[in-house]
């Protein structure tokens, strides 16, 4: 049995090798988007988990030379429709005050950027952005994070969700103009003038 | 081009993601209409206020670790 498993370990040695140096890397980004899918922390880190499980167990199948990261996040992806949307469960029963208790205190920790700026767009918080995006509706959010929080293009973004590069360019260009509304929304209730002429 | 059509333009603009054509026109209707010099400058602004103001966390250690060792252990 122990020669078995010695004969079996250049391969998937090499594969392992491969994976850590691919994958793994990753791993803070998916963790990221699966907190932001299932907004419960318990749930985002077995989401992380059953993707790198699912990962490795087809890493035959990764297209060498394509975005690993694209792959992984389709992965994911399909697990969170998966277990989340085919069970007709809540996605983590949305913990709005733990999220933003866990939320607090990484703000904490992060470094705060000292610009001079006063305008409204510098004002903002992690928290009212954070809000802001919450609210639009899952399509847009979506792709606003693949987009502009993960660096996506828009064909890694449109083969992710499963729909034409025309609809993901229109949800981008709907979604920034509603989180753009909220944003300024926002600002206005906090005093801060909006006005965009200089 | 037309205002409506510009701005729609503009979120693929701030992307990279425009035809060459598309670029061309966008910048000669930007290049004529203030208005929409600024609200291209605000649709950057929001690009940007995404990718610095959403704090960005670190999975945590035991994930990652249990990951790691997933993939040393499997075969």
């Amino acid at each position: 049995m122990k020669e078995k498993k010695k004969a079996l370990s250049a391969y998937e040695e090499l594969k392992q090798r491969e994976f850590q140096k691919e994958a793994v890397p990753h791993i803070n980004s998916l963790y990221n988007y699966a907190l932001h899918l299932t907004m419960n922390p318990d749930d985002a880190e077995d989401l992380v988990q059953e993707t790198y499980l699912k990962a490795y167990k087809f890493f035959d199948s990764f297209e060498r030379g394509t975005n690993c990261k694209a792959w992984l996040f389709k992965i994911l992806k399909n697990n969170y429709i998966n277990k989340f949307r085919k069970n007709a469960r809540e996605p983590g029963k949305v913990d709005y005050d733990l999220i933003k208790d866990f939320y607090h205190t990484i703000k904490d920790v992060q470094s705060d950027t000292t610009e001079a700026e006063s305008d409204f767009f510098h004002s903002l918080l992690h928290e009212e952005v954070y809000q802001a995006l919450q609210s639009l509706p899952e399509e847009f959010r979506e792709v606003i994070q693949l987009c502009d929080m993960e660096g996506f293009t828009y064909e890694e973004i449109a083969n992710m969700v499963e729909s034409p590069i025309g609809t993901v360019r229109s949800r981008l260009y709907r979604g920034r103009k509603l989180l753009r509304a909220k944003l300024e929304e926002y600002a206005r209730k906090h005093g801060y003038n909006t006005d965009t002429d200089e | 081009m037309n205002c409506n059509k510009a701005t729609v333009l503009m979120s693929a603009a701030i992307d990279g993601e425009l035809s060459a054509k598309e670029t061309e026109e966008l910048s000669e209707h930007l290049t004529e209409c203030p208005q929409c010099r600024s609200e291209f400058q605000d649709a950057k602004n929001t690009k940007i206020i995404i990718r610095e103001r959403i704090v960005r966390v670190k999975a945590p250690k035991n994930l990652v670790e249990s990951i790691v060792r997933m993939t040393s252990v499997i075969g």
